[in-house]
């Protein structure tokens, strides 16, 4: 599976989990600055915890003097975070740290004699007045960490660690949540791939089928739709294929009754003409049945390491007598052994095909020019191009349909079958390969072939 | 007159066949589905075969293999072309040779021509050539190895014939081709190595070592031992 920031796994994942983070976020900021940011029913509960410890300190205090009182406000607020502060009635701190900060409450309490509750920045404080055994009133003031302070505590370490938790545990239930979503779209895009890729049988899995939700409805539609184009597509090729025979049975006869009927008038001009279009009809049946095949893929070609310069070398010494008639020369240049992973005889076709193209449409007493090379580490590239008029732009990619024409008159009377290079374009593909054609300066047609290199093999 | 069985269920390429192959001093017997067809290639009245591979019924690959159980008589199949699985098929289970289907009548003389010619010649040799354990007498058209009869097919004992007449020299598949098969290589055309491959099995290996050597890119070879038992 592979993530760009344009995924829709990727953008789901983001979108929950910022959604998930800025909740929480939300959540503690309120905490902080509400108002009421601990609720009015705590606070009896705070000040009665409050008092039961003002009294032991005060205890403590009347027990062992300031020192003692000290010491157990000083174990207070190690254990239990509490910091807390004992003045006596007129407002002087007997035991405790930072007491001045607890100044304001502890007047407020001298004056109004009943308990102050205050809450700021997530700390709870009180303050009360305690009566001591000898009739002494006291001042008792603590501060504690409430809401979200008293969840995370105050340590900065401890506060990262639960916010790594937090968001970790959110961060994988919404990874859960978007692989539960795109998970059977992407399954879905494989199998699209697949089938696109000529995987005719490919269908979306069962377990996307019985999904009752949306992608249930499309994975189920998807393979309707794929059932639907396998079966069209098998039949159009059975079609081609079945008309492909049918046409040969009645030439077999017509050759057989041909050849009876010109016994003993060879040379006969009319005899010849038959004969050669009955050599042609058989060609381009045989053509037609070689697309259907190369289309169908039901038979897997076997693939070999070919020796591309040797082979080539072979279409261009066999080209050489149709390229004399014309005063055509072509020209081969490789200068090294070139190895291409496939099957010998359907490149052999493919590239023959094409040679004989650029003879048959090259001008007169031009070349034919055809290279051979490693084109970087994995492909070969074999380029042929000859000095014809070449193909109107926008007719470039129509060259390698078949029955295509360019100029329909003249390739009559050169023998153009139009099928030739529908086949380089099938075997090419089969190959995984690619075939391109261009519009060469000076004018005419280049086709450049890639296909992939093979290890070199034995010697030869 | 050499009588020539046709096995092919098209009626009238048949009759086509028998008017054309008449004027050129053959006998045609036409039967149109594989059973029959299989019960007159056994009956011994006729020189040589023509099968059509795809037949109603009994394939033509059937009917081959059963021919073969019994008969060495020479078998010529006609392949639709583009199916080379059944033509190389064919040629393993023991054909002769192909055509493929249209194909020009006066080529399918010259094939028939060529494998009969092959067969008399045969018959006309007299004697026994011997390499190793290996010893094969054309008057009788039989193959010992080691004192026990091999059946081979007469394709399989010119090709023998040849590479055992230049036995420790490479034979061209070209050569090879001209030869056995009476015509000339063509692109791709794996006739012979199927041929080799046969009576490689056939023979087996020698002290671990194939008697037919293949010459990537050029031929094949019999191999001499530089010390015969």
């Amino acid at each position: 599976m592979k993530l760009t920031m344009q995924s829709l796994f990727l953008k789901i994942f983001f979108w929950f989990w910022a959604t998930a983070f800025a909740t929480g976020i939300a959540v503690v900021i309120t905490f902080i600055l509400g108002p009421g940011g601990v609720p009015s029913r705590w606070h009896s509960s705070l000040i009665d915890t409050a008092r039961s410890s003002g009294r032991i300190a005060l205890a403590e205090l009347e027990r062992g003097g300031a020192p003692a009182a000290s010491s157990y406000i000083e174990s207070l607020e190690r254990d239990s975070q509490l910091r807390a502060c004992l003045f006596d009635v007129n407002g002087n701190p007997i035991a405790g740290k930072g007491c001045q900060t607890f100044a304001d409450m502890r007047s407020r309490v001298a004056t109004t004699r009943s308990p102050e509750f205050a809450v700021k920045y997530g700390l709870v404080r009180v303050a009360q007045i305690l009566p001591g055994s000898g009739g002494r009133d006291y001042i008792f003031a603590t501060e504690l960490p409430a809401g979200p302070r008293a969840a995370f505590g105050m340590d900065r370490a401890a506060v990262l660690l639960r916010l790594a938790v937090a968001l970790s545990v959110s961060g994988f239930i919404c990874y859960l949540l978007t692989l539960y979503i795109t998970g059977p779209i992407l399954r879905l895009r494989q199998a699209a791939q697949q089938l696109a890729g000529g995987m005719l049988s490919t269908r979306a899995a069962a377990s996307i089928e019985r999904r009752g939700d949306e992608l249930g409805a499309l994975g189920r539609d998807f393979n309707t739709m794929a059932a639907r184009i396998e079966e069209l597509i098998s039949r159009q090729r059975q079609l081609i294929f079945d008309i492909s025979h049918e046409l040969r049975s009645p030439l077999a006869r017509l050759n057989v009754a041909l050849d009876l009927a010109r016994e003993g008038k060879a040379g006969d001009l009319p005899f010849n003409h038959m004969e050669s279009d009955l050599v042609r009809l058989n060609e381009m049946i045989g053509r037609l049945l070689t697309i259907a095949r190369l289309d169908t893929a039901a038979v897997p070609v076997e693939m070999t390491s070919v020796n591309l310069t040797d082979l080539v070398r072979q279409i261009v010494d066999d080209a050489g007598f149709e390229a004399q008639k014309r005063n055509v020369a072509v020209i081969m240049a490789a200068p090294e052994y070139c190895y291409a992973r496939g099957n010998a005889e359907l490149v052999h076709s493919a590239i023959e095909n094409i040679v004989r193209n650029a003879i048959r449409y090259t001008e007169a007493a031009t070349s034919v020019d055809v290279s051979l090379g490693p084109d970087d580490k994995s492909n070969v590239l074999l380029v042929i191009r000859d000095h014809g008029k070449g193909v109107p732009g926008n007719d470039l990619e129509r060259i390698f349909q078949p029955f295509y024409r360019v100029a329909e008159a003249r390739d009559r009377e050169s023998g153009g079958i139009g099928l030739g290079l529908a086949i380089a374009d099938r075997v090419i593909r089969i190959h995984g390969g690619t075939i391109r054609a261009e519009n060469a300066h000076p004018p005419g047609l280049k086709i450049s072939i890639k296909l992939p290199a093979a290890e070199l093999t034995s010697a030869r | 007159m050499d009588r020539v069985l046709i096995i092919d269920d098209d009626i009238e390429l048949c009759q086509l066949l028998a008017a054309r192959m008449s004027g050129e001093g053959f006998e045609i017997d036409a039967v149109h589905d594989g059973p029959r067809g299989l019960e007159r290639a056994l009956s011994r009245e006729h020189s040589l075969v023509v099968l059509d591979l795809m037949l109603p019924g009994m394939g033509g690959l059937d009917v081959l293999r059963r021919v073969r159980e019994q008969s060495p008589i020479p078998v010529l199949i006609l392949t639709a072309r583009g199916e080379d699985i059944d033509r190389i098929l064919g040629l393993e289970i023991g054909a002769d040779d192909y055509l493929p289907k249209p194909f020009n009548p006066r080529e399918l003389i010259a094939r028939i021509r060529a494998i009969l010619r092959r067969s008399v010649r045969l018959a006309a040799g007299t004697h026994p050539l011997i390499v190793g354990d290996l010893r094969l007498d054309p008057a009788s058209r039989e193959a010992r190895l080691q004192g026990q009869l091999i059946s081979i097919t007469s394709v399989e004992f010119a090709l023998l014939e040849m590479l055992m007449q230049h036995a420790g020299r490479i034979v061209t598949r070209e050569e090879l081709t001209e030869v056995v098969l009476g015509r000339k290589l063509g692109p791709f055309d794996r006739v012979i190595d199927v041929h080799v491959s046969n009576i490689r099995k056939k023979l087996g290996t020698s002290q671990g070592v194939e008697r037919i050597k293949a010459i990537r890119g050029s031929g094949y070879l019999f191999v001499l031992r530089a010390e015969p038992k």
